[in-house]
């Protein structure tokens, strides 16, 4: 047996490595795993640095950020696959809601409602406000840079007339009710808790903004993987396998009642439900496990974007160090799961479902669309 | 000296706190020193309390918080000292590396937090004092060039020595009150505009 810690955050989207353990998955495959749930992802990151844990959930973007010098350095971290898709929720106080819609109706779409939040921005700019507060649980998460990319497509200039602080999830909901913020972004399940506690309302999720959004990876420290090539296969295995067992519709019961323990998620029962319908959370490991050198380039697109780094580094590089397709493809392989042939894809433009070519055969995706048309190639 | 430090402590486990405002005092006995214990962080906290030293619990989820607070907000650098669960030299100082002020190792002892506390003020003032020394060392190399090049661009159209542009740039950043980066900016914008054009 092949002793490794594994680290998590308590989220939804921490399931694959939940219901591994509770599965025995990680036994059958000859790894002897010690779960370990940490309070933030600061302490993921060093914890990973300094060799504490050898693998853990982390923020996709979290690695590259580290590499690039953006904050404390991470060690050396690949990751062999996704954790899933979507399940981040935005919500805003009630207060900003009913501003947004002012006697009318919200526009649903996104653009609708950033044209909305434009709006307000000027109002409170005009009568003298302070400017709006929205709230992210890590700088270099996909939260940041959804609500940024939102708030740019009603035409605001996201650096200069929002206030951006980053909260604990777990304290988000709280900070709403005291009127310390205006909104946040989060990990499900806490902004459906936030709903269901009264501290206002879900304004838009994951899919509405992009239907199949990378969020969460598989962070394994490459010194262990180094060390352990054998092992590091067989813990994506145990995960991909967690994938298909959570992603049938007949382990749903039982995947809220995995991740409502409180030495899991902690959150109610009814939240957790919630997220599950409301987030576009999916587990599928065919269609959404598999690490894209395209996620990770999108990644740092946006650190460019948002004038976090300087475009002056080699991102194809740097995205091929941290992500493994080819680890993934090891592992799927003997499973029978289809293995993509290319390790990019465009992002983005495609309304309905389609296919993409893989051995031994090709793979329907989902439909994979941004909110705002926009298409993601890779040069 | 008569200074008084400002010491905040961030950990839900107020006894664990206590023994580690315990070692503060030890530790600042000539000095006096206003220790604050919370469970959690809040943002007014560095505006009414104005801390000088912040001690957070490893575990505590407003880590991420006042991190991206030391990252962004170049107001309110503090140095932070974090608790880690286990002793070992090595990783401390990866963190010290890290660019974290100190890491302090089994925090429960509170006879070695002292002389941690000590190593990370000195840490983060040495760390602020490289920052700083680097920004202006940028600032200084981009004002050299712009000097450079407009120094280049007087000697080629007024036919001077380089010694004679210097002296031209600086005669006029005197009579203008502005600083002669700033004319040297000035002459590269307009000598823009009145180079021929090479792009028919």
């Amino acid at each position: 047996m092949t002793e490794l810690k594994i680290a998590y955050s308590p989220l939804n989207d921490a399931a694959l490595i939940l219901v591994a353990e509770a599965l025995g998955f990680y036994d059958s495959e000859g790894l002897n795993v010690t779960l370990i749930r940490e309070a933030n992802w600061s302490n993921i990151r060093d914890k990973l640095a300094y060799g504490m844990i050898d693998a853990a959930h982390i923020l996709a973007p979290m690695p590259f950020a580290a590499a690039l010098g953006l904050g404390p350095s991470m060690g050396r971290i690949i990751a062999p696959m996704a954790l899933g898709a979507n399940g981040n929720s935005v919500l805003v106080s009630a207060k900003l809601k009913a501003r947004l819609e002012d006697g009318g109706q919200l526009d649903s779409t996104l653009m609708g409602s950033a044209r909305l939040l434009a709006r307000e921005v000027e109002r409170r700019r005009r009568e003298g406000l302070g400017r709006l507060v929205f709230a992210v649980p890590f700088t270099w998460s996909p939260h940041h840079f959804v609500l940024r990319h939102w708030a740019a497509s009603g035409g605001l200039d996201p650096e200069r007339q929002i206030q951006w602080i980053v909260v604990p999830p777990s304290r988000m909901a709280d900070m709403v009710k005291d009127g310390v913020i205006d909104g946040f972004c989060s990990g499900s399940p806490w902004p459906q808790a936030a709903q269901l506690n009264g501290h206002g309302e879900i304004l838009f999720s994951d899919p509405d903004y992009w239907t199949l959004k990378p969020e969460k990876v598989l962070g394994v420290r490459a010194a262990w993987a180094e060390a352990n090539p054998e092992a590091t296969i067989a813990l994506t295995r145990a995960l991909l396998r967690a994938g298909q067992w959570a992603s049938a519709p007949a382990h749903r019961e039982d995947l809220i009642r995995i991740l409502a323990r409180t030495a899991s998620v902690n959150a109610p029962w009814k939240a957790i439900e919630l997220a599950l319908d409301g987030s576009g959370l999916t587990f599928d490991p065919q269609t959404a496990t598999f690490p894209w050198i395209s996620h990770a380039k999108w990644f740092m697109g946006q650190m460019v974007r948002w004038g976090m780094l300087s475009p002056d580094h080699d991102f194809d590089q740097l995205a091929r160090h941290v992500y493994r397709p080819d680890l993934w493809r090891e592992a799927a392989a003997p499973m029978g799961l289809d293995c993509p042939v290319a390790d990019e894809k465009t992002e983005g433009g495609q309304t309905t479902g389609w296919e993409i070519p893989a051995k031994p055969h090709n793979i329907i995706m989902p439909a994979n669309q941004l909110f705002d048309g926009g298409i993601f190639r890779c040069a | 000296m008569a200074k008084t430090v400002n010491v905040l402590i961030i950990d839900p486990d107020e006894a664990r706190a206590e023994q580690v405002a315990e070692g503060v005092r030890a530790d600042n006995g000539a000095q006096e020193t206003v220790i604050r214990q919370e469970r959690h962080f809040e943002l007014r906290m560095l505006r009414d309390f104005d801390p000088d030293m912040v001690i957070i619990a490893c575990e505590s989820p407003d880590r991420d918080m006042l991190e991206a607070l030391q990252v962004a907000n170049e107001q309110v650098p503090r140095p932070v000292v974090m608790f880690v669960d286990r002793s070992d030299d090595n990783a401390t100082a990866k963190a010290l590396e890290a660019g974290v002020a100190g890491y302090i190792v089994d925090g429960f002892n509170p006879k070695r937090i002292s002389s941690i506390l000590t190593v990370a003020a000195q840490r983060f003032a040495v760390t602020q004092g490289l920052r700083k020394d680097l920004d202006k060392a940028k600032a200084d190399l981009a004002a050299r060039k712009t000097i450079d090049r407009a120094k280049g661009v007087l000697m080629a159209s007024r036919n001077l020595s380089e010694d004679d542009a210097y002296k031209a740039l600086r005669k006029h950043a005197m009579d203008t009150g502005r600083p002669i980066q700033a004319v040297a900016a000035d002459i590269l914008a307009v000598s823009d505009l009145l180079k021929p054009g090479d792009s028919q």
